[in-house]
């Protein structure tokens, strides 16, 4: 039932996720963080299988700081991108898959430019102006088709995304309540409130 | 010996089922111009891999002026046509003249809704002159939804010709010459070939389409025979050559 | 729900006089919902081979990454590039490798192989998803709209086409089947192979 969103805007990645923890019926915290930072300028927000998200993600996030002690410097968003779809594709195959969902943002550093990517469970990975995961997706992405500009600045971009949370919340029957919203740009990772 | 039933057949329920379909093959197709109609099938009946017959037919003459082609299920196209015919043979003896061309395809959405519950496993395309005198295709799926439409094709080969057709009819993903506009219809003798050239690639690319092709051709009251003269083997159906005339081609595609 | 569907998208390959030309959809998707619309299916290998995969997207940049390895080695020992015959094999046997647990995909390959002369000839070939080659003389396609391409390609195919006329070619063929085909399309991008050049051209297509 996870929902989250991301979306690329003139010098920036949002990055927006629910922050409901459920099992079954039963909500059992509200004010899960499932976005992640994977480096000073990285964001993946994952969702799926309960127990596999946090797992994978810590996974990822070990094995990213692990490259950035040993190199001096961080991967930069391509290249995490295609190593964290690598993950995926191999656990696909192994005995045990990870069911994980990931929006993967991050400003690359030396080419100045922002990125987004939409990796699903199977290793799927699309570089894209804007993405979603869960039942979100089938309300969001039209409404992104509409509203986005790559060109828009941030207070635009947060307004789209308003757009989005705002339209989840009025359709979808099992909407989340809460939503975490994350922003990377030139000057690295902060929260934002909507 | 009498055989005694087991007891795992006795205590476990068993089901039957009698399937009252099958798919015969084939393909079906039709074009129209402005002021003539192209209707053509393929010839070949089967059933899985395979061949019934190399001659059935599947495109069918109503009046002098109206054709229809029936593919799916073959025994139910046959009983199909035969109850439209019968039911234009009533008409002409109450009304002393041919259902016009409109009547008979809101006659076929009729007959085919009234077996809404159990169909008649059959695709129609039926072409023809329409009372102004214009070419007209209608297509209907197996329950009687319909349109007029300029072109058509159907059954086994369907996903095959319809994007050609598309292409080279409607002249889809094709941009007009600068101040120029892509023709509404095309003339007869351009329509025949892009037919012929349909079937001869479906035959060549599906199992279920091939042996001989008929394309039925009608023409509207007074036109002339524009575009016939060239083409060989070509037999008249039409019972009055004042009216709409109506001829039928035949044509060999590959038997492998 | 066949796995081969998943996420949509088609390739076709076409041979003409001197050249071949290689095309693709841009249509990523999972299942009806169309998640990007930039996905290219079709992959430089050599400067005279290109290699299009249709098929389970996930498989598509696992085996780009594969071959992309397979055909450095290639290089590096054979101190040469690989030609297209021994790139098709190579696709096949890799994909044979898996022959119990296939990759979900179906590649196509078009290149111009070097003849004793030093002149260029020609190459398509396909396979189906565990590497059984298809070496066909006018055209191979792949993917969603296959059975659409198949048709178009048989009426408007002749042999001996010239690059520009190839092109228009492949490109009507593949354009007005992805129209034909729900899980297909978005766009398309289209390769010719000349012994000089490649021409690259992306096509805009319907959005629906």
């Amino acid at each position: 039932m996870d929902v989250s969103f991301a979306l690329t805007g003139k010098g920036y990645v949002l990055v927006a996720a629910d922050t409901t923890a459920a099992r079954s019926i039963v909500k059992m915290k509200g004010d899960e963080d499932k976005i992640k930072s994977l480096g000073p300028h990285l964001l993946m927000a994952y969702s799926g299988e309960p127990g596999d998200t946090v797992n994978f993600a810590e996974y990822i996030e070990r094995n990213i700081r692990l490259y950035q002690i040993r190199n001096l410097y961080p991967l930069r968003p391509p290249s995490a991108a295609s190593w964290i779809r690598r993950s995926l594709a191999d656990s696909l195959r192994s005995r045990s898959p990870y069911s994980v969902n990931l929006l993967l943002g991050g400003y690359d550093t030396s080419t100045y430019t922002p990125h987004l990517y939409w990796i699903d469970y199977l290793g799927t990975m699309a570089t894209v102006p804007f993405a979603a995961h869960g039942y979100g997706s089938y309300f969001a992405l039209s409404l992104l088709d509409r509203y986005h500009d790559p060109e828009a600045p941030l207070e635009e971009g947060l307004a789209t995304l308003k757009r989005c949370i705002d339209e989840v919340s009025k359709r979808l029957v099992v909407a989340p309540g809460k939503y975490k919203v994350k922003v990377v740009d030139k000057d690295g990772i902060r929260e934002v409130e909507l | 010996m009498v055989a005694v039933p087991d007891m795992d057949s006795l205590v476990n329920p068993q089901q039957r089922q009698f399937n009252p379909y099958t798919e015969n093959g084939g393909t079906i197709l039709a074009i129209a111009g402005a002021d003539f109609t192209v209707i053509a099938g393929d010839t070949r009946q089967s059933e899985g891999y395979s061949i019934q017959t190399r001659y059935a037919p599947k495109v069918f003459r109503l009046t002098d002026k109206a054709v229809l082609a029936v593919n799916g299920f073959a025994a139910d196209g046959n009983m199909f046509v035969k109850k439209v015919k019968q039911r234009l043979e009533w008409y002409r003896h109450a009304h002393a003249k041919d259902m016009p061309l409109r009547a008979i395809a809101r006659l076929i959405q009729t007959m085919l809704y009234a077996r809404r519950f159990f169909p008649f496993y059959v695709y129609n395309i039926l072409g023809g002159i329409e009372d102004d005198g214009t070419g007209a295709v209608y297509s209907f799926d197996p329950v009687g939804s319909y349109e007029r439409e300029t072109c058509r094709a159907a059954g086994a080969a369907q996903s095959l010709v319809q994007p050609f057709l598309d292409n080279q009819i409607y002249f889809k993903n094709q941009l007009a010459a600068p101040g120029m506009s892509h023709p509404t219809h095309l003339p007869l003798p351009d329509v025949l070939s892009i037919v012929i050239d349909s079937f001869t690639s479906a035959t060549e690319r599906h199992i279920e389409v091939g042996d001989g092709l008929e394309m039925y051709v009608v023409l509207a009251k007074g036109r002339g025979l524009g575009g016939m003269e060239a083409i060989g083997g070509v037999q008249e159906l039409s019972e009055r050559t004042e009216g709409e005339r109506l001829f039928v081609v035949r044509r060999e595609l590959k038997k492998d | 729900m066949s796995i081969m569907e998943y996420n949509g998208g088609s390739v076709i390959a076409m041979v003409g006089k001197n050249c071949v030309a290689v095309a693709s959809d841009l249509r990523l998707g999972n299942q009806a919902l169309t998640v990007a619309t930039n996905f290219e299916k079709v992959f430089p290998i050599t400067d005279r081979i290109y290699l299009g995969m249709s098929g389970l997207a996930t498989d598509v940049t696992t085996l780009r990454e594969t071959f992309r390895y397979r055909v450095n080695m290639y290089t590096i020992k054979e101190e040469r590039d690989i030609e297209p015959e021994a790139f098709a094999h190579l696709v096949s046997s890799t994909l044979y490798e898996r022959r119990f647990g296939p990759f979900f995909i179906e590649p196509v390959i078009a290149g111009l192989s070097k003849t004793s002369s030093g002149a260029f000839r020609p190459y398509i070939a396909g396979a189906d998803l565990i590497g059984c080659l298809n070496f066909a003389k006018d055209f191979v396609v792949a993917g969603t709209a296959s059975e659409k391409m198949f048709g178009v390609a048989e009426g408007l195919w002749e042999p001996d086409l010239e690059p520009e006329d190839l092109f228009e070619t492949i490109s009507q063929t593949l354009l007005n089947s992805v129209d034909r085909d729900a899980y297909s399309g978005w766009g398309a991008i289209v390769h010719v192979i000349t012994p000089e050049q490649v021409i690259t051209r992306t096509l805009k297509a319907r959005m629906d």
